[in-house]
């Protein structure tokens, strides 16, 4: 749930001779433009080994599909599986489509020996599938091709201390904006704060609503696990996935909290809910669980008009 | 805390990095470690499926694990600096990738470039022969609904550069610079005026398009007031050829490419010169 799950037990790694990197610069990497660079179990050298063994055969449908996914860096899954049926049409159009999950495996086992894989995670807020195309190696050499600059990065890592701190999971853009004056790097003045907050937007790292900031899941999918241990005191579990959570609803007797998409599958027609925990009456309204057929109707019907939208564009 | 891991999963002293690459080369030759890649990385389909055996190429790749993880490190740093489009030069990658490794550069670049081509369909190649830079070469055509399931992050400006292009063919492979604005003028485009999708037109083609070797912009000597020409640059020439871009234009004036049959000729002439073979090969330089 939100927090991607780890395939394999993370191998401590002994740091390199002679250039350790301070936090703040190893923070940079996560910008590295939809290759970002967190090592999430990626296995050691035996698994890299058993990979090769099970390496799957590619083609330029699945080429086709990566290049197109690292434009995107994250998508929800019907985005993507429209994506896997474009690629098929223009490479193999008799070719039966393969399972997503089967193709995403395909791709998957020959990006591991290279640190990079599709993974799969949901929304925080409604629990819909994304896949994002993360790195999980650590590695210096991206850093510099970093889309961001140093203030940049400052501001985001300022908004994501405060969505952590915050009880909700959102940050306002006010708490935001006010600590400008503090960031690190060329200084810079609050409108255009709202401008890079902005960008951050749009690169799909973090979400605006109605003036609030929180975490896209793609920051979540890619930096959980940096999250988890660089703020072991303030961060959040949810109490049944035990993944990571910025936003979710919580107790209010013994204050163990659980995502949205949890919520709605623990409680899926239970008449009276009770929190797991202690037992008491469960306050909050509770959430529907994410239904992909639902989502297929609606999104037909506003198909014609996000068309309409995009012809507008160009 | 946070933790350098590149070397996770063994945590390695310098001694044992250098045990493993006494090894690797005692094993073989850096050149038949190159060659083992396709090997090992399209080989999923023959004997290796065996459960249980490990194969032997499989071993051996295991001989060299610091070697797979620079290789990984390679071909991030290139898909990434790829997507400025702004060519990489190899003094950049050794300092940034490559560190202590630079003996086996030439290796290293090789194994990265056969997983860019087989895992992303890149083709790493050298800009020039000898210039020390390289850029990556899309293999798979570009179709046009790639735009349409890319939404709206397509990239406007290839349209614009596509015109300068044409326009350079067209004029005999150079042409001036006032030439070039008095033609985009006619297309709304101006020099000093502000472009809703190009934003600044001038810096867009004089600067990030030179800048990325699609074209060659210098001043023509002995012209008063000064004035600049234009041509295609290295990146276009492997990017494309005069013959696309002739159809390119054709299109565009809803014409047949055979109704300019002096670029046609041109055009015909420069696909037979890349159907032969190349007298250097053009791949990186080892």
């Amino acid at each position: 749930m939100g927090e991607p799950h780890s395939r394999s037990s993370r191998l401590g790694g002994g740091p390199e001779p002679g250039c350790r990197p301070s936090p703040p610069s190893q923070f940079e990497l996560f910008f590295s433009v939809g290759l970002v660079i967190w090592e999430e179990g990626a296995g050691g050298w035996s698994n890299m080994q058993c990979s090769t063994r099970r390496m799957g055969i590619i083609t330029d449908v699945h080429r086709r599909f990566l290049q197109l996914m690292m434009t995107h860096g994250v998508l929800e899954e019907q985005d993507v599986t429209r994506l896997q049926k474009h690629c098929y049409k223009v490479h193999d159009r008799n070719a039966t489509v393969e399972k997503l999950e089967d193709f995403i495996n395909n791709i998957n086992s020959v990006l591991e020996p290279l640190y990079i894989e599709v993974k799969k995670g949901v929304t925080e807020d409604d629990g819909r599938p994304i896949y994002a195309l993360v790195n999980l190696a650590t590695s210096s050499v991206s850093k510099m091709a970093s889309d961001f600059a140093e203030n940049e990065l400052d501001l985001f890592r300022k908004a994501l201390e405060l969505i952590i701190d915050s009880d909700s999971g959102f940050a306002s853009s006010t708490n935001i904006l006010n600590l400008v004056d503090q960031l690190k790097g060329k200084k810079m003045r609050k409108k255009e704060a709202e401008q890079v907050l902005q960008k951050f937007v749009q690169n799909k790292w973090l979400i605006e609503k109605e003036g609030e900031f929180t975490l896209h899941g793609r920051a979540i999918l890619e930096m959980g696990q940096y999250i988890r241990e660089t703020y072991p005191d303030a961060v959040k579990m949810c109490n049944i996935c035990h993944g990571l959570l910025i936003q979710g609803q919580s107790c209010e007797t013994c204050g163990i909290r659980m995502h949205l998409p949890c919520v709605a599958k623990y409680f899926q027609s239970v008449s009276e809910p009770r929190c797991p925990h202690c037992n008491d009456y469960w306050p909050h309204e509770i959430p529907e669980v994410f239904n992909p057929e639902k989502e297929r109707e609606a999104a037909g019907v506003s198909k014609a008009n996000r068309k309409s939208l995009r012809s507008r564009q160009h | 805390m946070l933790q350098k891991t590149r070397f996770r999963g063994r945590p390695s002293t310098q001694a044992e990095t250098e045990r493993d690459w006494g090894h690797g080369r005692e094993t073989r030759t850096p050149q038949g470690a190159a060659d083992e890649v396709p090997s090992t990385s399209r080989g999923a389909s023959g004997s290796q499926e065996a459960a249980g055996t490990r194969s032997p190429s499989a071993r051996s790749a295991s001989a060299a694990p610091a070697m797979e993880l620079k290789v990984a490190e390679l071909v991030q740093f290139l898909l990434i600096k790829d997507q400025k489009k702004i060519p990489i030069k190899r003094t950049d990658i050794l300092k940034h990738v490559i560190g202590d490794y630079k003996d086996i550069f030439p290796d290293l670049l090789k194994l990265a470039a056969q997983r860019l081509e087989y895992v992303f369909g890149y083709k790493l190649v050298e800009l020039e022969p000898k210039s020390n830079s390289y850029i990556l070469i899309n293999t798979l055509e570009p179709v046009e609904e790639d735009a349409e399931v890319r939404g709206d992050q397509g990239t406007p400006t290839t349209g614009l550069l596509m015109i300068v292009l044409g326009l350079i063919f067209m004029k005999g492979n150079t042409i001036k610079e006032t030439e070039v604005w008095d033609f985009l003028r006619r297309l709304g485009v101006y020099p000093t005026k502000k472009h809703f999708i190009f934003g600044d037109p001038k810096k867009l083609i004089t600067e990030d398009f030179v800048r990325q070797r699609y074209l060659e912009y210098r001043r023509i000597p002995h012209t008063d007031p000064v004035d600049y020409e234009f041509q295609w640059g290295p990146r276009t020439n492997l990017e494309t050829t005069k013959m696309k871009v002739l159809k390119f234009v054709a299109k565009v004036h809803n014409q047949d490419p055979k109704d300019w049959p002096a670029q046609y000729c041109e055009a015909l002439a420069d696909e037979a010169a890349r159907a032969r073979p190349p007298p250097s090969v053009p791949a990186p330089s080892s």
